[in-house]
């Protein structure tokens, strides 16, 4: 039992995923849509275009299928693997196989498959997209790390479950942890790569960057991927920012959990469709002042604020 | 049975004897290069009895060979836990450094071996010896002076070039300037120590001056942070600390011939690292430990530590070559060493919870990352040797798909790289993972410990970013003009099996290491059980317990934790999953060539190439310095092919 439960649990999270990411998808284009005045697709969208997809040619543009064929696969596994480690509704499944450090690097090499298969493929615009896309990691990945760091201050503990439960607030007075809200809401956009901050892919201008060669299966996948990466993203986002509500009943947890998810992507929605993409030079001095910021939180939570 | 130190000792004598027959022999390269593979491995099979020895039975007695009593002069050699790891870490590398070298060192048509393999075992003779004599000043200068005019001698090996007679000078006067610098630390204590206690045996034995320690602490606290600074300088210089590392080490590594780069680069450096612990943790007794200043030392090492880790890998981003590219990294990933070293030291005086804890945990980060670097960036010099040899450049600007044409140098240079970036079940992310722990958890104690953590992070990203250029414009992107051009010349371009073991070798340690870190942290606990003098008595006391390989680690009453092989089981099967999905459709595959918008045919001119990446944060670190030399080989026009 002790064993088997980390199992269903990561196992249930997994599914949860898969069903519900599309969905969250349909959502967020139905609504851009109602906010541009169009009439928009209907709302299970996002389900048909991946069931198409998966039946379309595979077309294979680059010298190394292999490592294109890997890069695709690899690229779902890691986002599926850390849909076992974030709390969903309940708290972490898998908190014995890694702490919050993990986690952190587990995310960069989530982002950092789609660039592998990019560069498989070795368009051009493909690399284009690659640079920026690893630009716009190195700016980010510290302002996740940093919160979970000044979680992991507060609690003084790397675990999942412990810094995955509103950890950022364990002080008297959570100065530092408010600072990182503001910082991670006003940077959440490019977690989840979308626009202001989806430079990488940029359809008006690179074609989608590193996944220009890719259709079919290969491309489904990739879409998949990306979708998983808004739900799990949220989930974090929620789980290390907004807990209250966790400590419900199972299932109006559980139910507080997704409706607040919910509602963080239809943040997102609303900001993508009202906002313009930046330039890479742009975003990238806009996430260092966010980072110089985020230091600031950093050492006040060692002085215990 | 042969004690570990005449083991040592008879491995020496095994390389000097080898130095002086392959320089015999030296007419036929392929019998000059078995012969001197022989030796080595021979020696290598004296350490690792040595080490065996020492891991289970614990350290013997210092034993002392060539005795000049009137002089104060005996080739005192100690092997314990600390010492055995390095030794172990010098065999790790130049055995497979050697085996490379038989093939590789053909390819040089118009250059002998006579200057290569006796350098190269008179090298590790050297470096053995510096890591196991306790004498701190005459075997001391031999055993580094035998470092430094070997390494001289094969960092200009190929003479012809100006660029690297520069680069080989610059070595000579640093490791100089490091060996006065450090000599003199030592005549500081042992001239002040010894007159102290009226004892002139021996005095620049480890033991004597450690003995004679607390009495200098108490009387004469200048004279030694005097000393401590000249040891920090001196092993700074040599392990490529910023700012001393910048000057010497990123064209000392590229010139040298590939395995010799492995060889610097994962070895030699490294016994600056070892001077640095073994003389700021392991020299101090426990009675003098109340007045020495340990935490500011740490909070120095630290800080050196963050700004080297940091400068060393933006400069190493703007690099388009390939070894120098590596040999920037190299100061990089010293700077996490540095930074484990120095939080270890600023924890262990401190009263803050769990001090002990983290500070060894910061120290076994930091030696872990000793043998990990040693391991993965020896395997990315020898990929970046087998690179050389199939394409006759190191400029990363005319390379291109080399996958295809050598794939398992390919898969071992992938494993290299996400070994170097931290990506986890590869053996750099457990070691860094131990570092991060200890410097942010220790950021209670130490505050700006946090921050050091936090850059350490971002720099993590920056390895990341340059290893995915490193690999992506080498091995995956589109077949370069050039690469095209030599493969249709030669047929085949993948090395041949004898410099593909080598690869295999230590992608194959890296990934076990990766996957069972535990096994490394039980090595390193034996070894510290093993060294128990100093500060070391207070880390093999703290030293974290692990309950057998399969376990992962576990730190810290389980608040931080890392069990790689439950990791590796849900990737595993979540990348099954994610086949399954993509399967679903049964959809067909077809081959095509990437699509240029219609307007153009493909060609060399609009390969994207190392020299456009990243050009938005190059731009912004421009103050940084280091930028990428004009290429010594001629620029071909770029034209359309």
């Amino acid at each position: 039992m002790k064993t088997l439960l980390p199992i269903l649990g990561g196992l249930a999270n997994v599914a949860i995923v898969l069903v519900v990411a599309p969905f969250f998808q349909g959502v967020l284009r139905k609504v851009t849509a109602r906010i541009q005045s169009r009439q928009g697709p209907p709302i299970w969208q996002a389900y048909y275009d991946l069931l198409k997809l998966l039946g379309k040619e595979d077309i294979e543009s680059g010298e190394m299928p292999l490592m294109q064929r890997f890069a695709v696969y690899l690229s779902l596994a890691t986002v599926l693997a850390l849909a076992c480690l974030v709390p969903m509704g309940f708290p972490s499944p898998m908190n014995g196989a890694g702490d919050a450090i993990l986690l952190i690097y587990l995310l960069t090499l989530s982002g950092v498959c789609t660039l592998l298969a990019g560069l498989a493929a070795g368009s051009t615009y493909s690399l284009v997209g690659i640079s920026r896309e690893m630009m716009t990691m190195i700016a980010l990945e510290p302002l996740f790390a940093i919160a979970i760091v000044v979680g992991a201050v507060h609690t003084g503990s790397f675990r999942l479950d412990t810094v995955l439960n509103g950890s950022v607030y364990a002080t008297g007075a959570p100065v530092s942890g408010v600072i990182m809200l503001v910082v991670m809401l006003l940077s959440f956009q490019a977690f989840v790569q979308r626009v202001p901050f989806d430079i990488s892919e940029a359809e008006t201008e690179i074609m989608e960057g590193p996944l220009m060669e890719y259709s079919g299966p290969k491309l489904a996948i990739f879409k998949y991927a990306q979708m998983a990466r808004l739900v799990i993203y949220s989930a974090l986002f929620v789980a290390l920012f907004v807990p209250w509500g966790a400590g419900l009943p199972f299932g109006l947890g559980w139910l507080a959990f997704w409706a607040k998810v919910f509602v963080l992507v239809l943040l997102v929605t609303l900001v993508a469709a009202t906002h313009a993409r930046y330039r890479i030079d742009q975003a990238i001095r806009y996430f260092a002042s966010l980072l110089g910021v985020a230091m600031i939180a950093l050492v006040l939570a060692s002085y215990g604020y | 049975m042969m004690t570990p130190e005449q083991a040592v000792v008879a491995s020496i004598v095994l390389c000097v004897a080898g130095a002086v027959l392959t320089l015999l022999v030296s007419r036929n390269k392929t019998v000059a290069g078995w012969l001197a593979f022989a030796i080595t491995a021979g020696s290598a099979a004296l350490i690792l009895l040595a080490v065996w020895q020492v891991l289970t039975h614990g350290p013997a007695h210092p034993e002392q060979f060539l005795k000049m009593p009137a002089v104060g002069f005996a080739l005192c050699i100690y092997v314990d836990g600390l010492t055995s790891v390095f030794l172990l870490l010098a065999v790790l590398i130049a055995v497979p450094a050697a085996l490379y070298s038989i093939c590789y060192m053909k390819h040089y048509e118009d250059y002998g071996v006579a200057r290569y393999y006796p350098n190269f075992l008179l090298f590790l003779a050297a470096m053995y010896g510096l890591v196991s004599t306790t004498d701190m000043m005459w075997f001391f200068f031999i055993f580094w002076q035998l470092m430094t005019l070997p390494g001289y001698a094969l960092i200009r090996f190929e003479n012809r070039k100006p660029e690297n007679i520069r680069a080989a000078n610059k070595y000579l006067i640093m490791m100089q300037i490091a060996c006065v610098a450090t000599m003199i630390g030592a005549e500081l204590l042992a001239i002040t120590g010894a007159a102290a206690s009226g004892s002139e045996m021996l005095k620049y034995d480890f033991d004597t001056v450690s003995a004679n320690l607390p009495a200098l602490l108490a009387g004469k606290p200048a004279v030694t942070a005097l000393a401590f600074t000249l040891f920090l300088v001196g092993f700074g210089i040599k392990m490529g600390m910023w700012p001393f590392g910048q000057v010497w080490l990123p064209d000392a590594h590229p010139a040298a011939p590939s395995p010799v780069s492995a060889m610097l680069s994962g070895v030699m450096i490294k016994t600056g690292v070892y001077g640095l612990m073994r003389y700021f943790l392991w020299l101090v007794p426990p009675a003098a430990q109340a007045d020495y200043p340990l935490a500011n030392w740490g909070a120095v090492v630290a800080v050196l530590g963050t700004i080297t880790l940091f400068t060393g890998t933006m400069q190493a981003l703007k690099q388009e070559q390939s070894k120098r590219l590596l040999a920037f990294h190299s100061i990089g990933q010293i700077g996490y060493i540095l930074l484990g070293t120095g939080a270890c030291m600023a924890l262990l005086p401190t009263k803050g919870p769990n001090a002990a804890a983290l500070a060894a945990i910061a120290f076994f980060g930091a030696l872990f990352h000793v043998l990990n670097h040693g391991l993965f960036k020896g395997l990315l010099f020898l990929n970046a040797g087998s690179m050389l040899h199939a394409t006759g450049t190191q400029d990363l600007n005319r390379m291109g798909g080399l996958m295809k044409f050598m794939p398992l140098t390919a898969v071992t240079a992938l494993v290299a790289s996400f070994s170097i970036s931290g990506v986890p079940l590869f053996n750099g992310f457990a070691s860094k993972w131990s570092i991060i722990v200890g410097t942010v958890q220790g950021s209670v104690s130490a505050k700006y410990l946090g921050v050091c953590a936090i850059i350490a992070i971002i720099t993590s990203a920056l390895t990341l970013a340059s290893f995915i250029k490193f690999f992506g414009v080498s091995f995956l992107s589109r077949t370069s003009a050039l690469v095209r051009e030599q493969a249709a010349r030669r047929g085949r371009l993948e090395v041949g099996a004898m410099m593909q073991l080598p690869q295999i070798f230590l992608a194959a340690l890296c990934v076990l290491l990766g996957v069972m870190p535990a096994l490394a942290f039980r090595l390193m606990g034996g070894a510290m059980d093993a060294s128990r003098q100093g500060y070391g008595i207070a880390l093999a006391n703290a030293a974290p317990m692990m309950n057998g390989p399969l376990r992962g680690l576990e730190e810290l009453n389980g608040t931080a934790l890392f069990a790689p092989l439950a990791l590796a089981a849900v990737l595993g099967l979540m990348f099954v999953v994610a086949r399954a999905i993509s399967k679903l459709g049964r959809a067909t595959r077809r081959a095509a060539v990437p699509w240029l918008c219609g307007y153009a045919q493909e060609a060399e001119c609009h390969r994207y190439v190392a020299h456009n990446f990243y050009g938005e944060i190059k731009r912004y670190f421009r103050w940084l310095g280091g930028a990428s030399r004009p290429q010594p080989e001629k620029q071909p026009a770029l034209k359309g092919t």
